[in-house]
């Protein structure tokens, strides 16, 4: 008994002294992170990206360089740390987390998922903070905070496939278009009248929705059977692999696709990434079109050569082949070049959250990703999209191929 | 609360007071003092943790008056939060109430939403009513996103700052203020609640609900009762915890949370009041315990090796109490109060 009294005490104490300790700063560090969620659904996401966040820094802190191709250097004097923390992907996690890395000198943040870009983006709003997302939902553009995502947000996406399948388009008819997207908030975000105003501006009839569970656990034949019926050409929505996979190969047993008796593009949004979608689907999954994704690993850009060495140097006997790890790299970069921006206005000892999103995340104009982002980055006052073009690609003979670059259209424009 | 050496009770308002000696009223006026005075030496981030250690405390309050004292379990405690922080945040956002109105708005609509779904425990119960009251839980969050133009849906809907009066609450100082206001205020009514008529015919429907009927205790009224009540204080939170955003989600009022709060219950002790607030002080701590450890562990195992620890943790942590003190912290704090009691003579087991 007296053993356990004494156990539980030294476990009390500890827990005191990790909550009210705040370490020591070292001489110039700047952190760079922020909350992940690594516990719930995107676990694997979040994993991924911290991972690039980890390697992106220690090539920084290595080389002093912020990327092959660029010629700007790391200042010599200031070391980068990585500071993070999981938030499961609880807003009510999230909040004291952000407090603990503001508290600890923090000067930039980071989203990790709509519940916690809902929770904190007002707060980070008011504390100047400027964060890099890794949710891109349109609560970002009404009105526009300092949360910055890098690719665009679901309206734009589906806006961006719509453009591209009717330059495409060869009949003379209006071509038919219908969403088929996921059953909660993420899949719902695009039934926007502006979404739907746009389709019809550009030459579409829009016929109706159908939703599919994010994760279905029975084939959606219903839902492809109506859109079969009503005649539709494209069906849009925002998917993420595990709602597409089983939905594109219930459309091949129906017949529906592209290169199928019953002609039907699928195109989807980011999360639905191509490159994930053909890995696990190959031939089968030929004709799916995913807009504002990541290139595939054995791409020539010289931003994919540039995290495959990172990754090699960093931890060569574990390759991380999760997409996301692209959108973590990109993180990193944005960053890092925001701390390194503020840094040329304002001096070393001055540098507040405030400082760095106005000297530092707003100065970032055309930031040359290497090709990991759709196009350079650019972010300021009410500019938080990042990109200004979106990046369309579709699964030929179980790859995903590079089909076009569309222009952001903002269709998102609610106050 | 039992009662110290020395100490005796004369009539029957000393017996039921619920502070019985000098002692017991100078530490809860200390304590009391201790946690007002928290802002003037505890950071944002810790004065953020009690923030949301209050609310919790308040919502397992309500969960402990429903399932700890009236026997009736239910999983959609947090559904009943999104009803309470819906509310409010809606007659804030879109009718210009002030917040001092919509608060308790937001609680008498969670009471109403509660006697609605305790209806079916009128008729059902045990692992039927816990069916139930997940239902419940899924119809109300569904209904919230379905309400697009009135809630914002799943795009959720942002909520002016907590005003009161002149006093802007949009400080972490001021709010954590109120919210511990009001955690005191919500954990003296349970306290008190306990000892009515209705609180002893609670605990006579949780011991022995037959029993309880033919005793002439109306079921049909004290569940609901039980019901109205535990909601009135989801109500509160689910209203606090939305102001305390400024934005309303029903991604803030995830399933899990419900069953976390049952947890909370069962950590610090179900039927008492003090056990409410032991359990939710003690998760709420081992969720930051868990945040802080988890990139040390990834540091010194594997990165993988912080994923879902807060979740492992928690169901570690509930199942070894289920095991081994299903009574919870209340009870091992009793044991402590009593060997502290007769110490230094404290009674040894001879041989």
């Amino acid at each position: 008994m007296g053993r356990i009294k004494m156990a539980a005490l030294a476990a009390l104490a500890i827990m005191v002294v990790a909550l009210l300790w705040v370490p020591a700063a070292h001489a110039k560090t700047l952190y760079v992170g922020g909350t992940q969620s690594l516990t719930g659904p995107f676990a694997e996401d979040s994993a991924a990206v911290l991972a690039a966040i980890e390697d992106y820094v220690k090539y920084v802190n290595t080389t002093k360089n912020l990327a092959p191709w660029r010629t700007e250097k790391w200042p010599a004097d200031v070391t980068l740390e990585v500071l993070w923390r999981d938030d499961a992907l609880m807003p009510a996690k999230a909040l004291p987390i952000y407090e603990e890395l503001k508290g600890k000198g923090m000067l930039v943040a980071r989203i990790s998922g709509s519940p916690i870009a809902l929770a904190l983006k007002d707060r980070m709003w008011e504390d100047g903070m400027g964060a890099t997302s890794m949710a891109t939902g349109p609560y970002y553009l009404s009105p526009p905070q300092s949360c910055f995502t890098y690719y665009p947000i679901y309206t734009d996406c589906m806006g961006a496939i719509a453009d591209w399948f009717k330059g495409n388009w060869k009949e003379t008819r209006k071509p038919k278009v219908a969403y088929l997207t996921a059953d909660n908030a993420m899949g719902k975000s695009i039934e926007i009248p502006e979404m739907k105003a746009y389709l019809e501006q550009i030459g579409y009839e829009f016929v109706g929705i159908q939703y599919v569970p994010l994760v279905p656990t029975s084939p959606p034949t219903t839902q492809l059977t109506w859109l079969k019926e009503k005649g539709v050409d494209l069906a849009l929505g925002v998917m993420i692999n595990p709602g597409s996979q089983p939905t594109v190969k219930e459309m091949v047993r129906l017949g529906m696709g592209p290169f199928q008796t019953y002609k039907m593009t699928f195109g989807v949004a980011s999360p639905g990434h191509a490159v994930v979608f053909a890995d696990a689907m190959g031939q089968l999954g030929d004709g799916y079109v995913c807009a504002g994704s990541f290139p595939p690993w054995d791409d020539p850009a010289p931003g994919v050569k540039f995290m495959l060495e990172a990754q090699k140097a960093s931890h060569p006997g574990k390759f991380v082949s999760h997409i996301m790890y692209q959108g973590g790299f990109l993180e990193g970069m944005i960053q890092v070049e925001a701390l390194r921006l503020a840094m040329e206005k304002v001096p070393f000892e001055k540098l507040t959250p405030r400082a760095v999103l106005e000297n530092g995340f707003y100065r970032i104009k055309n930031l040359p990703t290497g090709d990991i982002s759709s196009t350079p980055l650019t972010y300021g006052p009410g500019d938080v999209e990042g990109v200004d073009q979106i990046r369309i690609d579709q699964v030929q003979k179980g790859k995903a191929v590079k089909v076009g670059l569309t222009p952001l259209r903002h269709i998102f424009t609610k106050k | 609360m039992a009662l110290g050496i020395g100490t005796f009770q004369e009539n029957y308002a000393q017996d039921m007071s619920i502070f019985h000696s000098p002692l017991q009223w100078g530490s809860v006026l200390v304590f009391i003092l201790f946690l007002f005075t928290c802002p003037l030496f505890f950071s944002d981030r810790i004065l953020t943790i009690l923030t949301m250690m209050g609310i919790s405390v308040i919502s397992v309050h309500g969960l402990n008056i429903l399932t700890g004292y009236c026997g009736q379990i239910s999983i959609g405690h947090a559904g009943f939060m999104a009803v309470g922080g819906y509310t409010s945040a809606v007659l804030c956002a879109k009718l210009g109430a002030p917040f001092w109105a919509a608060l308790p708005c937001g609680a008498l609509a969670a009471g109403i939403a509660g006697l609605i779904f305790g209806l079916p425990s009128l008729k059902i119960k045990g692992f039927y009513l816990i069916m139930a009251t997940i239902a419940a839980h899924f119809i109300i969050i569904w209904t919230i996103i379905q309400l697009h133009s009135i809630t914002g849906g799943a795009d959720g809907l942002s909520v002016p700052r907590a005003k009161i009066g002149s006093i802007s609450l949009s400080s972490k100082t001021n709010y954590f203020y109120m919210v511990m206001g009001l955690t005191c205020l919500a954990t003296l009514v349970a306290k008190n609640i306990v000892r009515t008529k209705a609180g002893r015919a609670f605990i006579a429907i949780r011991d022995n609900d037959l029993a309880a009927e033919v005793m002439g205790v109306s079921l049909w009224s004290y569940k609901l009762q039980a019901f109205f009540i535990g909601c009135v204080y989801a109500g509160v939170a689910g209203s606090l915890l939305t102001h305390y955003y400024s934005f309303a989600s029903t991604d803030q009022f995830p399933f899990m949370d419900s069953v976390w709060y049952l947890g909370m219950l069962i950590v610090g002790g179900m039927g008492s009041t003090t056990g409410a607030v032991l359990g939710a002080v003690a998760l709420k701590l081992l969720d930051e315990l868990v945040t802080i450890a988890g990139p040390i562990l990834s540091a010194a195992v594997a990165p993988q090796a912080a994923a879902s620890l807060a979740l492992i943790s928690h169901g570690l942590v509930i199942i070894i109490f289920l095991i081994f003190e299903p009574r919870g912290l209340h009870h091992r704090w009793e044991m402590i109060k009593a060997y502290f009691r007769l110490w230094p003579f404290s009674h040894e087991v001879s041989e």
